[in-house]
């Protein structure tokens, strides 16, 4: 039994290795014949394309990991706007759907029947091509200006490419953030619903310290897990020409040729931005699951 | 009198420092019908999971059947056991996506290649015996506590047994659903199958049990006939069980 | 809600789609210029396949709305049914064969296949691949043996990190750089294997889910039967833990379907890349949103099928509520 187990185990192992082998002997005989090795070392060179947005000092003359690296940043930023805003988006969405007015309850159900069903990518591309290039000149109240050069509030300029991926993946995310606050909300049984209006408690009060409690370890992991997805789909960014870290990594890889290197770079950086979310999430799971009990 | 199970100073521990059985050793002849009693955590399901090598031993020796069984044995004999008994048990344990008919042909037509038709008169056959004929094209969601356990005995008959094994098999029921199950069981032991049952249910014990046996902490306490054992048990610790029964 | 509040939500929400559907309705009667879309049809359906030939797409089209139609409304027993799910994984191959062409059919290169066609192909093609490497991958990372569960929990977790778009782009670079040197795959069928690898992994977790949520007294009491191990997974593990799955597998394929759509930015003419291959032609310029409300709302209609068929699927596999 244990021995027949071991055997199985150690053939599993060489059909893998054999396989992996098989792979890696096939990729080094191609690398040798187009002339490329594996090789980091072109990352020190000048890069020679202009980003049209970046976070810190960039140009031509920079080195494509700098290139790289501002990209980087430009995810980053989006992600992160894209992550609060969503999130609010999509609450209010989820507590419109179980609202008592019956105009407002139908509007976020087919906001969240019709998004969810379209492609994101051709979400942005209507977002980019048709309603931010098609902006009129509208200054509103002196403090936010609208164009389709960008959009400036409060003298802060936003580039149109960013305001629409922005856009694209808020309500896009909004729309699932939507569907599980509300499938949260709806898994607390009604009697809580019935127990603290019996007992005299405000809807506000009642839904903040008896429903809301209840439902949230079910919503964070799920919410968590369209954090990581909103990051994933903002590489769609490169539809609309913004410059983000996989756009950057396109560029980089359609110059250079190192397809490898650059998938390998790649994959590297989104582990560290998933890890960076999941933990935050762990971090922002313990602190309101800690402070609930606490305060109940 | 052919020993259908002998067991030999078996061993079986979960945890290191404590045994779940501690050294037990019983016989049980063909055609008998064994009940096992004791308090909750004695050792009696471990027991009986043994038989068809549901646990290991870890020490001691099973002969089932003629096929032995040890802390070292292969995977081969006990397949073979499987084969020749049959179990029911406390949670029915139904397949929910199979209709009756399906759950109770499974085995006969996988197992022992019998031809499908054959197999579903038999099974018809088995439903008849346990009173449920009518409930073949339903699914086991559909049927009652005691209906779905008169399936689960139907589909360990329908392999052709030499040995049944009952763990608990009417403690997850209402008390009005115990008596068409127990029926059925009485009915088996009528014909002469050889029975392991553990039970709870005193005038089953009493009324079909050959002999009963009581367990405490791992170890057999005493083997009576049940007359004698509900009288008159000999030991101290059955009598006190007995007490709390009634 | 209070009463005031409640009235004047509705006011305002009235005015706002009042709003809405008055600049749409101007938009649609004064501005709007459908041409883009009503003299590109076949281009949207087919791509430039060849026209003497565009009726093999069509049949299949034809033949799926055909089968999703009796699917949903047909008579719910007779032969027929038994044979409903044979006959919808038989539409993979049927369409394959009619769009390549091969036996009696003149062959079509891959390069003129696109449009709505080339849409389904690849969601039909790749989520066909994917389920049985995502089962496999599920039964590998729950397997006893660390090799097994240690590279599938890997490949699993890799996979699930990065985003489809570079997965898409670096199989199309890199798949051939792991072949051996003289077997080359057309760009097709390299989409359709980097879909099923990316699939595949989130498949898996859905399927791990569903074997979860299995009690492990299914597998004593078929094994108490005399089940091997690899019967009890195949008739009573599996059926169970795939059914468990099937919302969440809809959702995957109504996923796979919108996704298709990341193949315009790699190239290929399948219905969206088709659309901005139009929209790049100076006749049409500019009709950005007829183009975008109309393939909105194929897709949705697509999708919306998909997601109806699956609910249908599940009604019929639950036991209790099918009248067998
Ligand atoms: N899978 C397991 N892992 C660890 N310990 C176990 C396991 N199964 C049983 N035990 C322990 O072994 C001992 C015997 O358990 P067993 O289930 O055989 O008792 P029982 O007599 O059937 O009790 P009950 O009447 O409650 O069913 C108990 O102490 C129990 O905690
Ligand atoms: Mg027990």
């Amino acid at each position: 039994m244990r021995r027949r187990s071991l055997l199985l185990q150690v053939g599993v192992a060489a059909l893998l290795l054999a396989l992996l082998a098989l792979l890696v002997n096939n990729l080094a005989v191609n690398l040798l014949r187009t002339g490329l090795g594996l090789d980091f070392g072109w990352l020190g060179r000048p890069s020679g394309f202009a980003l049209a947005e970046s976070a810190l000092p960039y140009s031509p003359s920079d080195s494509y990991l700098w290139a790289l690296t501002i990209g980087w940043l430009n995810s980053l930023k989006v992600i992160a706007a894209g992550l609060v805003l969503a999130t609010l988006l999509g609450v209010a969405a989820g507590a419109a759907r179980s609202s008592s007015n019956r105009l407002l309850r139908s509007l976020a159900g087919g906001y969240v029947a019709v998004i969810r069903q379209v492609p994101l990518l051709l979400q942005l591309l209507f977002w980019y091509f048709v309603a931010f290039l098609g902006l009129p000149e509208t200054p509103i109240g002196g403090l936010i200006q609208l164009s389709n050069q960008g959009i400036s509030m409060l003298g802060m300029p936003l580039s149109v490419e960013f305001c629409a991926v922005l856009t694209g993946l808020t309500v896009f995310t909004g729309a699932s953030i939507a569907e599980i606050v509300r499938g949260g909300v709806n898994a607390v049984p009604r009697g809580q619903w019935e127990a603290f209006r019996s007992l005299g408690l405000s809807e506000g009060l009642g839904l903040r310290r008896i429903v809301l409690p209840q439902a949230l370890p079910a919503i964070l992991p799920a919410l968590t897990s369209q954090y990581l997805n909103l990051a994933k789909n903002s590489t769609l960014a490169i539809a609309v020409g913004y410059a983000d870290l996989y756009a950057v990594s396109d560029t980089t890889i359609t110059q250079t040729g190192r397809a490898i290197e650059g998938f390998l770079l790649l994959l590297i950086s989104f582990l560290l931005l998933n890890l960076l979310i999941s933990g935050g999430m762990a971090g922002i799971n313990a602190t309101v699951l800690g402070r609930m009990r606490r305060s109940r | 009198m052919t020993v259908a199970i002998r067991a030999t100073d078996l061993v079986k521990s979960y945890t290191p420092g404590s045994r779940a059985l501690d050294g037990v050793s019983l016989e049980v002849a063909s055609g008998e019908v064994l009940v096992v009693m004791g308090p909750s955590g004695s050792g009696k399901s471990t027991l009986i999971r043994t038989f068809n090598g549901l646990e290991k031993l870890d020490g001691g020796e099973l002969d089932v059947l003629g096929v032995r069984l040890d802390a070292a044995h292969e995977e081969r004999p006990v397949r073979e056991i499987r084969r020749r008994v049959g179990m029911v048990f406390q949670q029915f344990n139904l397949f929910p996506h199979l209709s009756i008919l399906d759950n109770i042909t499974l085995a006969p037509v996988k197992v022992q290649k019998r031809p499908k038709a054959q197999a579903e008169q038999r099974a018809i056959e088995l439903l008849d015996q346990m009173g449920i004929r009518e409930q073949a094209h339903k699914f086991p969601a559909q049927l009652s506590g005691g209906q779905q356990q008169r399936v689960a005995i139907a589909r360990a008959l329908a392999l052709d047994p030499e040995v049944m094994l009952f763990d608990e098999p009417t403690s997850a029921l209402d008390p009005e659903r115990v008596k068409e199950v127990l029926d059925a069981m009485r009915q088996l032991a009528r014909d002469g199958m050889t029975m392991v049952v553990v039970t709870h249910e005193l005038g089953f014990a009493r009324e079909v049990a050959d002999r009963v046996m009581f367990m405490d902490q791992g170890q057999v306490v005493e083997t009576s006939d049940p007359a004698s054992f509900f009288t008159n048990a000999r030991e101290e610790r059955s009598r006190r069980f007995l007490s709390q029964m009634v | 809600m209070n009463r005031w509040l409640n009235r004047s939500v509705t006011l305002v929400l009235t005015a706002l789609i009042g709003w809405g559907l008055w600049s749409v309705l101007h938009w649609l009667l004064l501005a709007a210029d459908w041409r883009v879309v009503v003299s590109n049809l076949p281009l949207y359906v087919v791509g430039s396949y060849p026209v003497d030939q565009r009726w093999r797409p069509l049949l299949w089209m034809v033949a799926l709305v055909v089968l999703i139609g009796f699917t949903l409304l047909g008579p719910r027993r007779g032969p027929l049914q038994r044979w409903l799910p044979l006959i919808w994984l038989a539409m993979a191959p049927l369409g394959l064969w009619l769009v390549a062409g091969g036996l009696v059919l003149e062959p079509v290169s891959t390069r003129d296949w696109g449009g709505f066609t080339l849409t389904l192909l690849l969601t039909f093609g790749s989520g066909l691949l994917a389920l049985p490497i995502g089962v496999l991958l599920a039964l590998g990372r729950r397997s006893r043996l660390p090799v097994l569960r240690l590279s599938s929990t890997a490949y699993i977790e890799l996979m699930r990190a990065v985003p489809l778009i570079a997965v898409l782009f670096f199989g199309q670079l890199l798949i051939p750089l792991f072949l051996p040197p003289g077997l080359e795959i057309n760009r097709v069928l390299r989409a359709v294997l980097a879909f099923a690898f990316f699939a595949a992994a989130y498949i898996a977790e859905d399927v791990r889910g569903g074997l979860q949520a299995i009690p492990p007294m299914q597998r004593e009491a078929a094994a108490v039967l005399g089940l091997s191990e690899w019967q009890s997974l195949q008739l009573v593990v599996l059926p169970q833990a795939l059914r468990i799955a099937l919302p969440s597998l809809t959702n995957q394929a109504v996923g796979l379907l919108q996704n298709t759509s990341l193949m315009a930015i790699l190239g290929l003419v399948e219905l969206l890349g088709i659309s901005r291959s139009l929209l790049a032609n100076p006749v049409f310029i500019g009709r950005f949103l007829e183009v975008y409300l109309w393939l909105a709302a194929v897709y949705w209609l697509a999708c919306t099928a998909m997601a109806l068929l699956a609910r249908h699927l599940e009604l019929r596999l639950d036991p209790l509520r099918s009248d067998r």
